[in-house]
């Protein structure tokens, strides 16, 4: 993002200001990013409502609730480990009687 | 005086005590490993694969692959970030010997705002409380929306935006850049907004 102050609604301006929403919403921009964004957002409603959608977006997909895990699946990852274990282990000795 | 590089790079991991206990011989508390990761793994699975007994498969190689491997970890990195770089490596050897969508890009241009009038408010659902929003069906619609994301771009999000990683620690288990995470990460959100624009001007039963 360049320093100037180019119109608030030139294209190449907006498409500019629009490829950093994301990096807006999770502050990843320093300050002076963020207040030419601020500022292009209060002039154009496009980018505006696109930022208020993309906002409520990320925090829909924030806010998924998780599945639960299938009541079998522990039982059968453990036998999957105990195989795996059981052919780490040194063979038993042979008895000695 | 200048540290031994093991020590300079070991960083701090709540995982690493039980880890050190497994490595040392007490291989029975790699169950706790397990029961610390299993669900979110599974979950993880779900929304990259899509199918319940697939994210199950991924899951179960995974901690095969951990128990096999886990004493060449040098707490380098999080645990966690290393047993989910693993995981997506499972995906991607399974997504090789499957049929997948093919892939294609998500181009910036694609979402732009356009020429239409846009009223000064934004959308009532950019507005409803998220608890009020949130329910059984919009649940299923962000789902199959996800699953709908380029095989590029999906991972991103998942680990992103439900699995809740940095977009440093999505770089370093998806061997991209930060850069190329965050592309393609706001592709990603454009299409799933895309996606929840058209669900709610047709689809949603009820006004939002």
């Amino acid at each position: 993002m360049t320093g100037a102050d180019p119109p608030e609604h030139d294209p190449a301006h907006c498409r500019e200001m629009f490829s950093h929403l994301s990096e807006y919403l999770d502050r990843e921009l320093d300050e002076i990013a963020c207040r030419q964004i601020e500022r292009h957002l209060r002039h154009c409603d496009a980018c505006r409502a696109c930022c208020a959608t993309l906002a409520r977006t990320v925090a829909l997909c924030q806010g998924m609730p998780p599945h639960a895990v299938p009541g079998d699946m522990a039982v059968r990852l453990r036998e999957a480990i105990e195989k795996l274990r059981a052919g780490d282990r040194p063979a038993p000795a042979p008895h000695s009687d | 005086m200048a540290q031994p590089q093991d020590s300079k790079r070991r960083i701090n991991d709540k995982d690493a005590p039980l880890i050190e206990a497994i490595n040392a011989g007490d291989t029975d508390r790699f169950y706790e490993l397990v029961q610390r990761y299993q669900q979110p793994l599974f979950n993880f699975g779900l929304r990259i694969c899509g199918q319940a007994a697939d994210a199950e498969d991924m899951v179960q190689d995974t901690f095969l692959n951990v128990f096999r491997y886990l004493k060449t970890f040098r707490f380098e990195s999080q645990f966690k970030n290393w047993l989910y770089r693993i995981a997506m490596s499972v995906c991607i050897k399974r997504r090789r010997r499957s049929k997948y969508a093919p892939e294609r890009e998500l181009s910036l241009e694609d979402f732009l705002p356009g020429d239409e009038q846009v009223a000064a408010e934004a959308p009532a659902w950019a507005r409803e409380p998220l608890d009020r929003l949130l329910d059984e069906e919009l649940t299923r619609r962000i789902e199959d929306a996800i699953l709908a994301l380029p095989e590029t771009y999906r991972p991103v999000l998942v680990l992103r935006d439900l699995e809740g990683f940095s977009t440093e620690e999505t770089a370093q288990i998806l061997n991209l850049t930060p850069g190329n995470v965050k592309v393609r990460l706001h592709r990603a959100r454009l299409f799933i907004r895309e996606q929840l624009k058209e669900y709610f001007a047709h689809d949603r039963s009820r006004p939002a």
